[in-house]
Order: C-alpha cells, then sequence, then structure tokens
C-alpha cells in the first residue's frame, strides 16, 4: 500500500510535483500516465525516499516516509530510471550484493536468487558477467535485484522503455503476476496502450498534478468516452509527449 | 552502531575491482615507481661520485716549464698532469674539463724572489660534479705551499709550528648512514605517493564511476544507513592502498639491503625491518584522510574522468614540501607535525638517520592527521546523506 498525500517537490524554479495525491492498493495494478517531463520519475523518487518531499507525506504500508525512510526503503523493491548494473560481476552477483543489503544470506538468498532466475527466464545468463548483456537482459536482472528482497511493494519507472516486443511481454506478464500473488505494484509510463492493458486504476498526470484518477471505467464515464485512450487525450488536453 | 552493512560494500567493491585491470595496475604498478627511480638515482649518483674520488685527479695544466718543482710534486702526489685545452676559459664553461691551473711566466721570478708566486685555478664552482676536482686539486696546491713555507722558514732557523696557530683535524660526523639519507630524503615522498595512487582508481569507481554507469540511484535504494555505505567504500579503498603502501615498503627494504649500493656510493647502508614497520606505523594515520578525500573529491565530478584528473593531481601536494626536503633540510618540530603529510616525511627522514624521534612529534603528527581524516570521513557521510547526491554535484 503505497500513498502519496499533497506531494510538492520543486528544482529551483521548476515545480515537478505539485500537490499530488493517489493511493496504490494491494493487488492492484496503479499506473501513473502522463507525458515526458509531468513528474512521474520525480513521484516515484519521493516514495521511494530518493527525493524529500517539499511538502506532503509519503507512506508505504503506513509507514511515514520522513519518519523511518529505512523501513520504507525494505518495504519497496523498485526500478529506478536509472538501473544501471555492476558490469564485472555476474548477474548472480548484482543480484545477491542487492540481497545481502537487504540483510539476506547464505542458502535462502542463493535459492531466492534461483527462483527469481526461473520466474524472469534469465537462468541461461544468471552466472555470466553484466558486460554485454542485452537491455532486455539488463532489464531481468535489474528487476531480479528489485525483487530479491520479497517486497510487498513494487515501484517501476517506465520497465519497458528500450525493451523489444518479447521483452516488454515479459515484464507485463510478471507485472500481471505479482499483482495476482497480492503485492501492490506502481508504474509509470507514458504509453496509453501499455496503461490501458495493465492497469486496476490510473492516475493521470499532467504538469506535475494528478489531472484525473480512477479505474478505467471511471475515466471513461467522467470523460464521456468510450475510449480508454480518447479518455486520456481529453484528460490532458493533447496528446503530445504521450505513446 | 552496526557496521555489517559496510562490511558488505566493502567485499564488494574489493571482489568488483580485482577484477578490473587499471584499477589492480595501478595499485601493484604505480607503486614501485619510487623503489625504481630510487635505485636508478642512487646508481648514476654514485657510480659518478666514486668514479671521481678513487681514480688519479685529471690535472690541465699550462706553463708546466715554469714551476718544475711543483709540477714534479703534482705528480708525485698522484694527479695527472695533462696538456690545457686551447682555450681553457671555454673548456673549462663548456664542462669539458673540471679545472685548469695556468702558471704564468711571472711565476718563476717571483717564486725565486720570496714573492707570493700567482697561479690561475680556471674553474666553474656552480658545476656539482667539478667540486671533487676542484677540492682535490686546491688541497694539492695548499700541501705544496705549506711545504715551501715550511722550508722557507727552516732556512731562516724559524720552527715551522710558531706559524701553524692551528691544527686542524678533520672528523666528519656523517656517518654512512646519514650521508645516504641525503639521497633516503625522497622515500617518504614516495610512500604517500603511493598512499595516494594504491586506491584511487577505486575511490574513483566506486563514487563517480558508481553514477556514471548510473548504478547510484539503485543502490540508495538499499536500505543500508548511508554511514555504512562510505565505510565500505572508504574500506575498500583502505585495503587498495594498504596493498600499495605494503608493496613500496618491502620495495625500499629490498632495494636498500639486497642491492649492493655500497659498490656504487662508497659507503653502506641498510634499513632494518624494525625501521620499515617503524615507518609503516608513522604513514598508517595518512591512508584514512588520503581516502576519505579522494571519496569525497570523486563523488562530486561528473564522470570517471574528470574524477582521474583531480584525482591525480592530489599525491603532488604533499610532493611540494617532500621535494623541498630534498634540498633544503627542516629540522622536525612540532608545528612541522601539524601538517598532515609533511610531519610524516621529516619522521621518516629520521628514522632513515637512524636518528631517534621525539615521541611528542610522533603522537602530533599522527593525532592531526587522524583528525583531519576523521572530519573528511564525517564530510563524506554528509555527502552521502544528501539527495542532491544522485544527480551529481
Ligand atoms: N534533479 C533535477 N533537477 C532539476 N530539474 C529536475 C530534476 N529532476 C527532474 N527535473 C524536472 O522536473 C520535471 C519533471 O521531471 P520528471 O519527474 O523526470 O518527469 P517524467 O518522469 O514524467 O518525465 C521536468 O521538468 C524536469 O526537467
Ligand atoms: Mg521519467
Amino acid at each position: 500500500m503505497i500513498e502519496a498525500i499533497g506531494l510538492h517537490k520543486a528544482f529551483g524554479p521548476v515545480v515537478a510535483v505539485d500537490n499530488l495525491s493517489f493511493e496504490a492498493r494491494d493487488g492492484r495494478v496503479t499506473g501513473l500516465l502522463g507525458p515526458n517531463g509531468s513528474g512521474k520519475t520525480t513521484t516515484l523518487r519521493l516514495l521511494c525516499t530518493i527525493l524529500v518531499p517539499d511538502r506532503g507525506q509519503a507512506c508505504v504500508d503506513g509507514i511515514d516516509a520522513a519518519v523511518d525512510p529505512r523501513a520504507v526503503r525494505a518495504r519497496i523493491g523498485a526500478l529506478p530510471e536509472s538501473r544501471g548494473l555492476y558490469p564485472r560481476l555476474t548477474a548472480r552477483e548484482n543480484v545477491r550484493y542487492f540481497g545481502r543489503l537487504h540483510g539476506l544470506r547464505g542458502e535462502a538468498l542463493e535459492s531466492t536468487i534461483d527462483r527469481l532466475g526461473r520466474r524472469l527466464e534469465m537462468q541461461a545468463i544468471l552466472d555470466r558477467r553484466v558486460e554485454g548483456f542485452s537491455s532486455g537482459e539488463r532489464v531481468k536482472v535489474a528487476l531480479a535485484r528489485a525483487l530479491v528482497h520479497a517486497p510487498r511493494n513494487v515501484i517501476l519507472d517506465e520497465p519497458t522503455t528500450g525493451l523489444d516486443v518479447s521483452g516488454t511481454r515479459g515484464v507485463r506478464t510478471l507485472i500481471r503476476r505479482l499483482r495476482d500473488e497480492g503485492h501492490c505494484l506502481l508504474f509509470s509510463s507514458h504509453i496509453m496502450q501499455e496503461v490501458s492493458a495493465l492497469c486496476d486504476d490510473i492516475v493521470v498526470v499532467s504538469k506535475g498534478r494528478a489531472a484525473a484518477a480512477g479505474s478505467p471505467a471511471d475515466l471513461m464515464q467522467a470523460t464521456g468516452q468510450s475510449q480508454l485512450e480518447d479518455a486520456f487525450v481529453a484528460i490532458i488536453g493533447s496528446e503530445e509527449g504521450l505513446g | 552502531m552496526t557496521l555489517g552493512g559496510a562490511w558488505i560494500v566493502m567485499r564488494k567493491e574489493v571482489v568488483d575491482n580485482l577484477r578490473d585491470r587499471r584499477t589492480l595496475a595501478a595499485a601493484l604498478f604505480y607503486p614501485l615507481l619510487g623503489p625504481v627511480l630510487l635505485v636508478l638515482l642512487l646508481t648514476v649518483i654514485g657510480r659518478s661520485f666514486s668514479d671521481r674520488a678513487e681514480s688519479a685527479l685529471e690535472l690541465p695544466l699550462i706553463g708546466a716549464e715554469h714551476a718544475p718543482n711543483l709540477v714534479r710534486f703534482l705528480t708525485q702526489q698522484g694527479a695527472e698532469i695533462l696538456p690545457a685545452p686551447p682555450d681553457p676559459e671555454a673548456a673549462v664553461k663548456a664542462g669539458d674539463v673540471d679545472l685548469v691551473l695556468v702558471i704564468p711566466a711571472s711565476f718563476t721570478e717571483q717564486f725565486r724572489a720570496g714573492e707570493p708566486a700567482s697561479l690561475q685555478l680556471i674553474s666553474d664552482e656552480s658545476r656539482q660534479s667539478a667540486t671533487i676536482s676542484i677540492r682535490r686539486a686546491r688541497q694539492l696546491l695548499d700541501a705544496y705551499s705549506g711545504q715551501v713555507s715550511a722550508l722557507r722558514l727552516l732556512a731562516r732557523g724559524i720552527s715551522p709550528v710558531v706559524v701553524q696557530p692551528l691544527s686542524i683535524e678533520d672528523l666528519s660526523v656523517a656517518t654512512p648512514q646519514s650521508q645516504a639519507a641525503g639521497f633516503m630524503n625522497m622515500t617518504g615522498y614516495f610512500l604517500i605517493y603511493s598512499i595516494f595512487i594504491g586506491g584511487m582508481y577505486l575511490a574513483i569507481d566506486t563514487t563517480a564511476g558508481e553514477r556514471e554507469r548510473k548504478s547510484l540511484e539503485p543502490l540508495l535504494l538499499s536500505p543500508l544507513p548511508r554511514r555504512e555505505l562510505v565505510l565500505g567504500k572508504l574500506g575498500a579503498t583502505l585495503v587498495f592502498t594498504l596493498v600499495a603502501v605494503v608493496e613500496t615498503l618491502l620495495a625500499f627494504g629490498i632495494v636498500l639491503n639486497r642491492i649492493p649500493l655500497e659498490d656504487y656510493l662508497g659507503i653502506r647502508f641498510g634499513l632494518s625491518g624494525a625501521a620499515i614497520l617503524r615507518v609503516f606505523l608513522i604513514v598508517l594515520p595518512i591512508l584514512p584522510l588520503a581516502s576519505a578525500l579522494q571519496i569525497i573529491i570523486a563523488s562530486f565530478t561528473r564522470s570517471f574522468k574528470e574524477a582521474q584528473n583531480y584525482l591525480s593531481m592530489l599525491p603532488l601536494v604533499p610532493a611540494l614540501p617532500g621535494l623541498f626536503l630534498a634540498f633544503l633540510p627542516v629540522k622536525p618540530s612540532l608545528w612541522a607535525m601539524l601538517i598532515p603529510t609533511f610531519g610524516q616525511q621529516l619522521l621518516i627522514n629520521q628514522v632513515m638517520r637512524d636518528e631517534p624521534i621525539a615521541s611528542a612529534h610522533l603522537v602530533v603528527s599522527a593525532g592531526t592527521t587522524l583528525v583531519a581524516a576523521v572530519l573528511l570521513i564525517g564530510l563524506a557521510v554528509r555527502l552521502y546523506e544528501r539527495e542532491t547526491l544522485v544527480f551529481g554535484r
């Protein structure tokens, strides 16, 4: 369960997030949809405690990020905007490092890595050095790294950017399966089809504000559109920056 | 305060960087630079010195016919009389010969008349390599002068002792150890150079490199306290630095003990195991200072390259007083001990000279350096607690 309550963040004169509130619940996929520069990455960084809000509150499982940021970080698995790996380490070593940082160790950690390897269909590359991996393979390792501590809440920033069709399908399948297992899924995207295809709840972000929020049915009803994508365009006011 | 997280980070960074050729080369190859340079220098300088001291004095001479007795004396004393070059002053200036002795035609007349007979010794005192020849030539001429004056006094019935109010005996207190230490003033600097070079690439890789390859944001998402993150990276830098320092010290030990330097220098000296250990303990407090400084500077830069530019300048800073020391020995004093790296270089020089070290100096030097290190580590932790870290600057 992730809550944004009146979040506000400015970088000098640029207001990146402006009084943004929404809720991402367990067992559901919540999507942040907005054009480039609308403040999605900044919002996710506020929720992950990478950034501190100027005003407002970020809560994860009821824990205020400002009060106990480490507890919040322990409850989140995230694929942030920058998702670099250590090229001289193998995929397994990359994942193992983060498992250890989350307090896992020994047999339990190794079997978790193996399980994630099967789940993400990356057993074949698990013991190869990351140097030279394709972008799809890199995302798999980054996802395994994000999930190694079995977090209840999963935050993914534009998880399918740069992936080919099968890579994109793999990520979508993973998101649905995690949702079905009861996790709270929050991801950002500027691609309407992706949000339409995946989300139970949608927050449309425009210029740092929540322009609309609700289930696909809610959004279509509110805008009087029969197609979800037409509803997005109606809410944001243009198609610019959306895919 | 738990440090389990720091240990995890440190282990990962060490393993990761052991797989990097550039980092390994910096840690293992550069520290040998000092010892290798010392061998070359000692060999070259030592050989030229001993050559001059042991071989016959080559004495180009003009006007031998005007002073046959003097020339005979010089030859008896082992000087090798050579014909002078056509333009003696130009030849000395050019360094073709160390000196030229000119006996003018007036010499015979003045000598016979008992007047001071003038001679010219053409030399270039500024030429370091000629100083030994000049000194030997002067000593020979002084000896001849003394011999003649003694004979003249005796001829007049006066004891030569009357005109010898002083009897000077040369007693040099320069032990072979301290003579050699002249060259060895560089050792301290080279050790400090190793400290700044050994962990340099690791410090960059784990900070500027981490951001450049975009793995910093994921790392900051882990629940690890920033303090432990910094301490882990610092620890890994220290491991590489430590290896470099130990390597440098062992190499110096081998150079000074195993290579027969006395063949070149004519003086014998060694560096005992205890002395090496003392030098190691003296420089130890510099290690955390250097590592923290490197981590701070590299964290501010945007790229590996930029960090490399700054950090490779860093060893030059302690070099300045070190180079100064090689020419102008400064006496160890408390104020000098207050300056990290400078105090240590003075102390190392004392160990090299086999001089006793004031324990107050040792304490002040280690104390100020460690305090500076702790302050810098605190600053590094602060830096990693700032949210702008992830974006750089
Ligand atoms: N570190 C930063 N410094 C300055 N401006 C920033 C920074 N991060 C984001 N911004 C600005 O904030 C706005 C929102 O950016 P971002 O959250 O990355 O949007 P999105 O992820 O939706 O593309 C943009 O105008 C961007 O230029
Ligand atoms: Mg973004």
